[in-house]
C-alpha cells in the first residue's frame, strides 16, 4: 500500500463480499421457489425476495466501485485521499440504510413501508431495481456525492490521468442518471422511458466506463504495460460504448408505446455495443501477452482475464441475441432475458469488483500477493462461479427458447403457466448450477483465511 | 523468427509504421476504428432504406418529390469542394507550409458551415410543413439519415478548428503530421457518406 | 519532394472537377425526372465511383495496403449491391 489512506477500501470490500453471499443466498431462494412454488411463504415470497436478490446485487456493486476507487484513485494521483474520515462515515451510513432497507423489505409489507416512508409525498416505489424507500434513494445519492466529491477532490489535488478521469465520469454519470429514479411520472410509457434511463444508461452506459478504468488499472499494475498505450485504447473502448450504448437506450423502447422509429435506432446502435465489449477483451489478452513482468498475483490476472471475456459473452453475445426488434418481438421479457442478464452482469460488474478486490486485498494486508494455497483457491472458485453462471445462462437460454417457441411462436400457442410446468426441468438444473456457484463464492470467502508464505511487499 | 502477434500488428499501425513497404492508413489508426463502426452503421441504414422502400414504394416516390433535389445537390458540390480544400491542406502541411494548410482547413471549414446552414433550411421546412419520424417511414429514414450526418458534419467541424488551431500555432510540421491526416480522414468519410446519402434519400426512385 | 506534392495536388484538382461533374449529372437526371431500372442503376453506379474516388485520391487510400483498399471497395460493392437487389425487387 503506497498511502496509508488507501486503507478506508478495506471495510468496502468485506461489506461488498458479505452483501454478495447475501445476494446469492436469496437467488438460491427464488430458484427452489421457481419449482417449489410455496417454498418458504408466507415468510418470504417470490416477490420479495426477488426484489433483495436485486437490490443487494446493486448495493454490493456500489460498495464494490466505491472501494475500489478509494484505492484506485489516490493511487493513480499520487496522493493521499482527501478525507478518509469522509469515507469511513459514508461507509457507515451507507451499511446501516442497506441493512435497513432490506429488513424493512423482509419484515414489513411493501405497501405499509411504502406509506411510513413518504411514498405519498413523492412517489418514486415499486420499480424493478428502484423499489427503495424515498429516505433510502436520498441516502444513495448523498453517499454518491460524498464519494464523489472526495475523489474529485483527491485527483484535484494530485496527478490526473486517464483512469481517474475516466473513472470519475463514470461516477458522475452514475449519480446523475440514478436522480431519475425520483422521476415516476403517471403516464406508463413515460415511467418505462425515464427508467430506462437509470437501468440502461447505467449498465450499458457509465458504468462501463468504471469497468474500462477499473480494468485499465488493475492490467497496468499486474503488466507494467506502458500506460500510453492502455490509454488510448481506453479513450477508444470508452467513446464507442458511449456513442453506441446511449442510442442503443432505443432497444427497449421498441414495445412500450414509444415511438416506431426507436425499433430502427435501437436495433441498429444497441447491436453496435458488442463491438467495445468485444475490443475490451482484445485489449486484455494482448496486454498480458505483452507482460513486462511477472506480478506474483496469479489469480488477479485470471480474474481480470475472466472479466473481459465473460463480460463479452454476456452483454455482447447474448445482449446481441435479442437486441434486434424483430427478434426482441418474440423474446422480449423471457428467460432469455434472465439468462442474458445474469451473464452480464456477473462478468462484467460481479468480475470486476472482484479483480479489484483480488487485486486490491494483500496489499491493503501488507503484502504484494497472497500465498500460492490461497491463489490457488482463488482459482478454484473463479472457475466454479464463472463454469456454473455459464450454466445458468444456458439453461436460462434453453428454457427461454422452449418457452418462446411454445407460447410466442406454435401456431398452437399455450398458456404462460402451462409453458412454464413444461420447462421446470430447466429451472431444477439451474438451481443445481446455483448450489455449485454458492460453493465458488464460499471457496473465494475461504481464500481470505488461509494461512501460509507470502511474499512482501516490492 | 517470432510470428507477428496480432498485438504487434495493432501497435504498428496504431504508431503509423509498417514493416512492409506499403504504408498504413493516414492518421491515427484509433480512428479507424470509428471510421470503420461509422460505415457500417451507415451502411445498415442505407441498405434498411432500400428494402424498406421495397415494400412502399409509391410513398418513397410520392414523399421523396417534396425533399429539395437543389439544396442536396449544392450541400454535395460544397462538401466535396470541402474535401479538396482539405487535401491541399493535407499536402500543404506535408511540405511544412503550416499557414498555407491553416487557410484551406478555415476554408474547408467555413463551406461545413454552409452545408449546416443549407441543412437547416430544410430541415425549418419540413418541421414548418408539420413533418416528423413519425409521419411516415420515408420521414423517419430521410430526417434519421440526414439528422445522423448532420452530427457528423459537426463534429467534424468541431475536429478541424481544433486542427486549423493547433497549425496556426505551428503546432504541426512536414515531419508531424498525423493529427492533420486524422481529421482529414474523418472529413472525407463525412464527405462519402453524404455521396451516397444524396442520391439513394433525394433522387433515386 | 516538392514535384511529387504538386502533381497530387493536380491530380486531386482534376478528381475534384470531375466529382463536381458527376454530381451535376446526379442532380440532372433527377431533375429530368429519369426513372426505371437503368436510371437507378446509372445513378447508383455513379454514387459508388464517386465516393471510390474519395477514398482512393482524397483519403489517399490508394497507397496503403491491400486490407485497407480491400475494406472499402468491398464496402462500396456490398453496400451498392444491396441498394440495387432492394430496388430491382420492387420494380420486378
Ligand atoms: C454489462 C452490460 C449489461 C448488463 C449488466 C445487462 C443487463 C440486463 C438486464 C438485467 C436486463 C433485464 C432488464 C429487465 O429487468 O427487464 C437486460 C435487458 C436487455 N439487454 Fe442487457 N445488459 C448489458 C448489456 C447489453 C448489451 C451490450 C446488449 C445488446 C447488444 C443488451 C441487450 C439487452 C436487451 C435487448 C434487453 C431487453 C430484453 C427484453 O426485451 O426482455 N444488453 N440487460
Ligand atoms: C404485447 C405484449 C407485451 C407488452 C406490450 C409488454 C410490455 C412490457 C413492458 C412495458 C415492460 C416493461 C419494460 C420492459 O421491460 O421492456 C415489460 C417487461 C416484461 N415483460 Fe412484457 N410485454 C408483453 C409481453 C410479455 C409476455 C407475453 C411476457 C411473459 C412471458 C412478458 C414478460 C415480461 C417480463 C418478464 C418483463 C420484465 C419485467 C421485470 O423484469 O420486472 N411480456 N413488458
Ligand atoms: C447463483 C445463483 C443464482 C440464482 C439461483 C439466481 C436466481 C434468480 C432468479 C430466480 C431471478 C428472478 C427471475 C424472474 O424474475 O423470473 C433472478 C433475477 C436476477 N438475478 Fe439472479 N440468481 C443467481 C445469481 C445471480 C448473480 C451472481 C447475479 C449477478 C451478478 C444475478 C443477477 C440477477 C439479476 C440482474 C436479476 C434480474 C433479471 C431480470 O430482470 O431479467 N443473479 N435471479
Ligand atoms: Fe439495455
Amino acid at each position: 500500500m503506497k498511502y496509508t489512506s488507501q486503507a478506508v477500501a478495506k471495510p468496502y470490500f468485506i461489506a461488498a463480499i458479505a452483501l454478495f453471499l447475501g445476494q446469492i443466498l436469496f437467488g438460491l431462494i427464488m430458484g427452489l421457489q421457481y419449482v417449489v412454488g410455496d417454498f418458504l411463504f408466507p415468510a418470504i415470497p417470490f416477490n420479495v425476495a426477488r426484489m433483495v436478490h436485486t437490490n443487494l446485487l446493486i448495493v454490493w456493486l456500489l460498495f464494490g466501485f466505491m472501494g475500489a476507487s478509494y484505492y484506485l484513485i489516490p493511487e493513480e494521483s499520487e496522493t493521499e485521499l482527501f478525507s478518509p474520515k469522509l469515507a469511513i462515515t459514508t461507509f457507515w451510513v451507507f451499511l446501516a440504510a442497506g441493512a435497513i432497507t432490506v429488513l424493512g423489505y423482509l419484515l414489513v409489507p411493501y405497501a405499509s413501508l411504502a406509506k411510513w416512508t413518504g411514498n405519498d409525498l413523492l412517489n418514486t416505489m415499486g420499480r424493478e431495481f428502484l423499489e427503495q424507500p424515498l429516505p433510502t434513494k436520498v441516502g444513495i445519492v448523498l453517499v454518491a456525492l460524498s464519494w464523489l466529491f472526495n475523489i474529485t477532490m483527491t485527483m484535484l489535488k494530485g496527478r490526473k490521468t486517464a483512469i481517474s478521469l475516466i473513472l470519475t465520469l463514470g461516477m458522475l454519470g452514475l449519480a446523475v442518471f440514478f436522480l431519475f429514479s425520483f422521476y415516476n411520472p403517471v403516464n406508463l410509457v413515460k415511467d418505462k422511458f425515464y427508467w430506462w434511463w437509470v437501468v440502461h444508461l447505467w449498465v450499458e452506459g457509465v458504468w462501463e466506463l468504471i469497468l474500462g478504468a477499473m480494468l485499465a488499472f488493475v492490467l497496468i499494475k499486474v503488466t507494467g504495460v506502458d500506460r500510453e498505450v492502455i490509454e488510448k485504447w481506453l479513450y477508444v473502448i470508452i467513446t464507442m460504448t458511449l456513442v453506441t450504448g446511449i442510442i442503443g437506450t432505443g432497444h427497449h423502447y421498441y414495445w412500450i408505446g414509444t415511438p416506431a422509429y426507436w425499433q430502427w435506432w435501437g436495433s441498429i446502435f444497441s447491436a453496435l455495443e458488442p463491438i467495445p465489449f468485444f475490443m475490451m477483451t482484445v485489449f486484455a489478452f494482448n496486454m498480458v501477452n505483452k507482460r513486462r513482468r511477472e506480478h506474483p498475483n496469479k489469480a488477479a490476472v485470471l480474474w481480470a482475464l475472466g472479466t473481459s471475456v465473460v463480460a463479452f459473452l454476456g452483454a455482447g453475445v447474448w445482449g446481441f441475441l435479442h437486441t434486434l426488434a424483430p427478434i426482441n418481438y418474440y423474446a422480449h421479457g423471457t428467460q432469455l432475458t434472465a439468462a442474458h442478464g445474469h451473464l452480464a452482469f456477473y462478468g462484467a460488474y460481479a468480475l470486476v469488483v472482484i479483480t479489484m478486490i483480488s487485486y486490491a486485498m494483500p496489499i491493503l494486508r501488507g503484502r504484494a500477493a497472497n500465498p500460492e494455497r490461497a491463489q490457488i483457491m482463488e482459482m478454484w472458485s473463479f472457475w466454479l462461479m464463472t463454469v456454473s453462471m455459464f450454466f445458468i445462462a444456458l439453461l436460462l437460454t434453453g428454457a427461454g427458447v422452449v418457452q418462446i417457441w411454445l407460447q410466442r411462436i406454435s401456431t398452437t400457442p399455450m398458456s404462460f403457466m402451462a409453458v412454464q410446468d413444461s420447462i421446470s426441468i430447466f429451472y431444477w438444473a439451474r438451481e443445481a448450477a446455483g448450489v455449485v456457484f454458492l460453493i465458488g463464492l464460499l471457496l473465494y470467502i475461504g481464500s481470505f483465511f488461509v494461512k501460509g508464505e507470502s511474499r512482501a511487499i516490492e | 523468427m517470432e510470428a507477428q502477434s496480432p498485438f504487434t500488428t495493432l501497435i504498428e499501425i496504431s504508431n503509423y509504421q509498417s514493416t512492409t513497404g506499403k504504408k498504413n492508413l493516414p492518421g491515427d489508426f484509433a480512428l479507424w476504428i470509428f471510421i470503420f463502426a461509422e460505415m457500417l452503421v451507415f451502411g445498415v441504414l442505407f441498405v434498411a432504406y432500400a428494402f424498406t422502400r421495397a415494400y412502399h414504394v409509391e410513398l418513397f416516390n410520392e414523399s421523396q418529390l417534396t425533399l429539395s433535389r437543389t439544396s442536396g445537390a449544392i450541400n454535395t458540390l460544397v462538401l466535396i469542394t470541402s474535401s479538396y480544400f482539405v487535401v491541399n491542406g493535407v499536402s500543404a502541411i506535408k511540405q511544412g507550409l503550416s499557414k498555407q494548410c491553416g487557410y484551406w482547413l478555415i476554408g474547408a471549414f467555413l463551406l461545413g458551415g454552409i452545408f449546416i446552414i443549407i441543412k437547416i433550411l430544410e430541415f425549418h421546412a419540413k418541421y414548418a410543413a408539420d413533418i416528423s419520424m413519425s409521419t411516415n417511414a420515408f420521414y423517419m429514414f430521410y430526417l434519421s439519415l440526414t439528422f445522423f450526418h448532420f452530427m457528423h458534419v459537426l463534429m467534424g467541424m468541431i475536429i478541424l478548428a481544433f486542427i486549423i488551431f493547433k497549425v496556426l500555432n505551428d503546432g504541426y510540421s512536414a515531419k508531424d503530421y498525423v493529427g492533420v491526416e486524422t481529421g482529414a480522414s474523418f472529413w472525407h468519410m463525412v464527405d462519402f457518406l453524404w455521396i451516397i446519402l444524396f442520391p439513394l434519400v433525394y433522387i433515386i426512385r | 519532394m516538392k514535384q511529387i506534392n504538386s502533381q497530387s495536388n493536380i491530380s486531386a484538382t482534376v478528381i475534384w472537377l470531375i466529382l463536381v461533374a458527376l454530381t451535376l449529372a446526379t442532380w440532372r437526371i433527377g431533375e429530368a425526372g429519369m426513372v426505371g431500372k437503368s436510371a437507378m442503376l446509372l445513378l447508383l453506379f455513379i454514387a459508388m465511383i464517386k465516393s471510390q474516388m474519395v477514398a482512393n485520391y482524397f483519403m489517399a487510400l490508394r497507397h496503403t495496403r491491400l486490407i485497407w483498399r480491400g475494406i472499402m471497395f468491398g464496402y462500396f460493392v456490398i453496400v451498392g449491391g444491396l441498394i440495387a437487389l432492394a430496388y430491382l425487387r420492387s420494380l420486378a
